[in-house]
């Protein structure tokens, strides 16, 4: 009888854990499959706020991207950026302009926006959204108080930015100012007045509330958050059907990302038709449409299948004297490198060789090519591979090996390098192998470390450390700013010596030359000029070689299986959506266009 | 000894095992000689090629041509350009478009391919159709484009800026492999560095067993002399080791060897260093199973007459006690070995391993081929041949194992 009851207990349990399981699955597994829109590689762990004015959200359907795309499917910026042609197009804002000078830039805002709960967008809203970013430090404060002084609105839909000046009076950075125009989303005033209201004005509690009654002025808004699963649904209210704006709603009702464990369950799941939209590295990936026949497709039909924007780039500690003292060594070990193994095995071919596109400080695309004189600088350049190059220069520095181990020795000491990436990042590992594999063609000892990501981020930041030589990590990759944020990156000095530095130039290279270019190139605008001192820049960094880039890659992937959905933007369909996963800047285009299978 | 030995070797099972090994071995000694090289260089540029002989294309056309008229020829090199499946969705299209063809057959290639070119034009998008789809007709027209090309292809050399003729290819020409410079013989394809497997794999095998011997070592010396010293000596000296002993077997191995693997971090772990963890993690199963031998060995009538001969505890257990359970103590040595083999490919799999590089090591080759999808993206070759080495290694090792506890296990004697 005892055992009886026991079981009936054990059988109880098992069936009530059962139904806790199916229940909480139950709610998003109603959604409809022909109105939802699934995504795959955003969203990673559980969505911490839906604070727009805060940091840490980890809300990557929401509240994420940069100046090159801001996510806007539920909090708006005032334009949308192109990368595929550099456009400016108008969202919450309809126009900007700047004044003569360049100190100032006036905006229009659009007479349709209008917030969630009706109102209507305003100057204001604008103004204290800049105002409390500021004041609470969050991303777009820290981004851009070095260069926005203040935001003044003129009229009820009227407002002007004043950029932040220098002793002479010139503004600081122009480019910096226009980024703030596509990469910073607005917030509602009434709603950021409750907000510091409640958190009693306390910076620290301001950036942490959870916003759960956040105002939105986007197509979408959340519906159901978890661990599992992290759901949008459609506003039907949206501001942007009216016809200064889109004139219709988007097409998916219900846009899902499933919270996967790591790639290659995302991978899974793109190559079952449970995602359409995939933004993440997947290796050899023409394989899923010519081997297994699946209705997946890239923006581009063919190699490099996405469009590359940054340029994962290998840096040179100049912490360590045997790398900071010998311009030689750093261009031996670059131009040894097999960088057509390294597109070939880290990137699958989706990425152009540095043959087609030849080194430089730009990225791939046309606009930032047209940048500088291609002619001028085409000596200096190099595909890689070049083994007797490299010995030669070598050779030539006194570099050499003098007591016959096989290894080159600097002032007696033998030259013993690593070359670092995070663990896990496979196509960087793989990249990093790659330069190992150079580094012992040429007698130069170079091993590979690849520590966990918490300790890598901490040590390549740190601006005094000596324990990475040579460390991976990629300069920005498109914005009306670009290409100068990422010179800047590459040799610019505000970096140097910065403690915990995210911002750039991570080897601590110094160029006094170098700099002074880079602080006149935001106030030239004249093309041939800008041309002239790109070009200027080109060459120091190819012959000094602080970092040398090892790929080109897309910023985001961009895989769709089309089972359910289609009219995905495609590089040859003339609409120039760029592949910003139908969610960054301009790519949210994609949405409106969208149509069913079939 | 001579009659252990041959008793040893008249077990079937010890035999085979002990055969399967030395060829191992073997392997690992001859290849090298075969095939030279540096096993970890990168000879192709991309992921997993797969198994198979490579021609050199460009060496194929500079070398003298017979020709050969095959019947067969046309009819294979249509298949491989036009499959069935290729055939339907050809009709498909044709049905898409509205075009009528009722009266077409299609296994008629010539009849299919005008009807093809008359109406398939790469610019035209159906409603409703994917780009999948569309990108998947490009690329079939492309290939049956080739149906169609000219008997002869030329091939022009640029000289000066100019195209210069240099020679041609016909549809029946055919160069014997044996006369093309190079033709490189990949049985096992490349990895997803591009290194030949075949060769990474038998550099590997040395690596992984020479990892097993020290892991071995280590945890039977450890095991040994722990065990013999509880059991022989007894009291709170045999309190203490079990106590220890107790504590490390209630841990789970594995935990403790990733732990500590983590912890030495990367830079220091080669090689040897994970063996000597995977040895250090791995002693407590043998010290117990020494200690209980030993305890009933210790009250022998030989050892308490060394004993009252007044012979050193050292002498004692060397000589009065050690050659009783030498046996089990190989026996158990050569299991070492072998999980010690399996601790280094459970380890390099989670990422654990020796650091990459230097040598390579089984585990760290399924890792690689893992971390690259291998499993996923169909490159068996890639993984599935590292499995069945170490299956191979361990299988051999458990045999010999087996065999020998036969011989010298009194209950399992036939």
């Amino acid at each position: 009888m005892k055992k009886l009851l026991a079981l009936l207990l054990a059988a109880a349990l098992v069936m009530s854990l059962g139904t806790v399981a199916f229940g909480a699955e139950a709610d998003v597994s109603e959604l409809p499959r022909e109105e939802t829109l699934y995504f795959a590689g955003q969203q990673w762990g559980t969505v911490l706020s839906w604070n727009v004015m805060g940091t840490n959200q980890n809300n990557s359907m929401t509240i994420a991207g940069g100046p090159s795309g801001y996510r806007t499917l539920m909090f708006e910026t005032l334009f949308m950026y192109n990368f595929m042609n550099g456009d400016i197009i108008g969202l919450l804002a309809d126009s900007y302009e700047w004044s003569e000078d360049l100190t100032q830039v006036s905006v229009v805002l659009k007479e349709a926006a209008k917030w969630c709960d009706g109102t209507p967008v305003t100057a204001a809203d604008v103004a204290k959204t800049w105002d409390v970013s500021v004041q609470v430090g969050n991303t777009t404060g820290s981004t851009y108080g070095a260069y926005i002084d203040a935001i003044e609105p003129t009229g009820d839909k009227t407002f002007v930015i004043k950029a932040k000046l220098d002793e002479e009076g010139r503004p600081v950075n122009p480019l910096k100012v226009t980024d703030f125009l596509t990469g910073a989303p607005i917030a509602q005033a009434a709603w950021i007045d409750t907000l510091v209201e409640r958190n009693g004005g306390d910076a620290v509690s301001i950036l942490n509330d959870p916003g759960d009654d956040v105002v939105w002025s986007g197509p979408y808004t959340k519906y159901y958050a978890d661990d599992q699963k992290v759901v949008l649904v459609r506003d039907d209210n949206y501001w942007g059907q009216d016809e200064s704006m889109w004139g219709k709603l988007p097409v998916p009702k219900y846009i899902a990302h499933t919270i996967y464990a790591d790639n290659p369950a995302g991978e899974l799941a793109l190559k079952a038709g449970e995602v359409d939209v995939c933004q993440q590295f997947i290796g050899n990936i023409q394989d899923l449409w010519l081997k297994d026949g699946l209705p997946i497709s890239t923006y581009y039909e063919e190699a490099p299948y996405g469009v590359c924007l940054t340029m994962p780039t290998a840096w040179y500690n100049m912490n360590m004297p045997v790398l900071a003292e010998n311009p030689a060594l750093r261009k031996a070990i670059a131009i040894a490198v097999d960088y057509d193994t390294i597109i070939a095995n880290a990137m699958t071919n989706q990425s152009p060789s540095f043959a087609d596109v030849p080194r430089s400080l730009m990225n791939p695309t046309d606009g930032e090519q047209a940048l500088y004189n291609h002619d001028a600088v085409a000596d200096l350049q190099w595909a890689g591979n070049d083994i007797e190059g490299a010995i030669a220069l070598l050779d030539e520095a006194g570099l050499v090996d003098t007591d016959g181990d096989g290894w080159r020795e600097y002032n007696g000491e033998k030259i013993s390098l690593n070359a670092v990436c995070p663990n896990g990042w496979t196509d960087w590992q793989a990249s990093m192998e790659v330069v190992a594999a150079a580094g012992d063609k040429i007698g130069v000892e170079i091993t590979t470390l690849y520590p966990e990501w918490d300790i890598y981020q901490t040590v390549f930041t740190n601006p005094n450390q000596t324990e990475y030589a040579i460390f991976m990590w990629s300069p920005e990759a498109a914005s009306p700013s670009n290409p100068w944020t990422r010179v800047n990156q590459f040799l610019g000095k505000d970096y140097v010596g910065v403690e915990n530095n995210w911002s750039g130039n991570w080897g601590q290279y110094v160029n006094e030359e170098a700099d002074a270019i880079i602080k006149q190139i935001p106030l030239t605008t004249d093309e041939a000029e800008l041309i002239d001192l790109y070009t200027k820049l080109t060459e120091i960094y190819l012959t000094e070689v602080p970092s040398f880039s090892l790929m080109y890659r897309p910023s985001l992937f961009h895989a769709v299986n089309e089972s359910v959905w289609t009219n995905f933007p495609a590089g040859d369909d003339g609409r120039e959506i760029p592949p910003a996963d139908c969610t960054d800047g301009y790519g949210i285009a994609a949405l409106y266009d969208l149509e069913l299978v079939g | 000894m001579k009659n252990t030995l041959r008793q040893v070797f008249h077990s079937s099972k010890f035999l085979v095992g002990f055969i399967l090994f030395v060829l191992i071995l073997l392997t690992i000694w001859i290849y090298p000689f075969l095939n030279p090289g540096n096993p970890l260089e990168m000879i192709g540029v991309g992921t997993f090629a797969k198994p198979g002989t490579y021609v050199s294309v460009y060496d194929a056309l500079n070398t003298g041509t017979e020709t050969l008229r095959l019947p067969d020829a046309d009819d294979k090199r249509v298949d491989q350009l036009l499959s069935d499946a290729d055939r339907v969705s050809m009709l498909e299209w044709f049905d898409i478009m509205e075009i009528d063809v009722s009266d077409l057959d299609a296994t008629d290639t010539e009849a299919l391919l005008d009807l093809w070119f008359e109406h398939y034009d790469q610019s035209i998008k159906p409603k409703g159709m994917t780009q999948a789809k569309r990108n998947f007709y490009k690329r079939l027209d492309n290939s049956v484009r080739q149906i169609r090309s000219a008997d002869t292809l030329k091939i022009m050399h640029p000289e000066e800026g100019e195209l210069v003729e240099r020679g041609s290819i016909n549809k029946t020409d055919y160069v014997n492999v044996g006369d093309v410079a190079n033709v490189k013989l990949l049985p096992l394809g490349t990895d997803n560095f591009g290194r030949d497997v075949l060769k990474e794999m038998v550099s590997a095998t040395g690596t992984s067993i020479v990892i097993g011997l020290i892991a071995g070592i280590v945890a039977t010396l450890i095991g040994l002399t722990l065990g013999l010293l509880a059991g022989y000596v007894g009291g709170w000296v045999d309190d203490i080791i079990m106590f220890i002993t107790n504590i490390f077997t209630v841990i789970p191995g594995f935990v403790l060897l990733i732990l500590i693997s983590y912890s030495i971090g990367q830079e220091q772990r080669g090689a040897s260093v994970v063996a000597i963890v995977i040895g250090l993690t791995s002693w407590t199963w043998t010290t117990r199973s020494v200690r209980s031998q030993v305890i009933s060995l210790r009250n022998r009538d030989h050892v308490n007459l060394s004993k009252l001969s007044g012979h050193s505890l050292v002498r004692i257990v060397a000589t009065d006690i050690l050659p009783y359970i030498a046996s089990y103590v190989v026996m158990a040595f050569i299991l070492q070995v072998s999980s010690g083999i399996l601790a280094e490919a459970q380890l390099s799999l989670l990422g654990l391993g020796p650091k990459t590089t230097v040598t390579p090591t089984l585990g760290l080759m399924m890792n690689w081929a893992m971390l690259y999808s291998a499993h996923t993206n169909g490159s068996w070759w890639a993984y599935f041949p590292v499995i069945l080495t170490i299956t191979l290694i361990s299988f051999s090792l458990n045999l010999m194992n087996t065999g020998l506890d036969q011989v010298f296990n009194p209950t399992l004697r036939d």
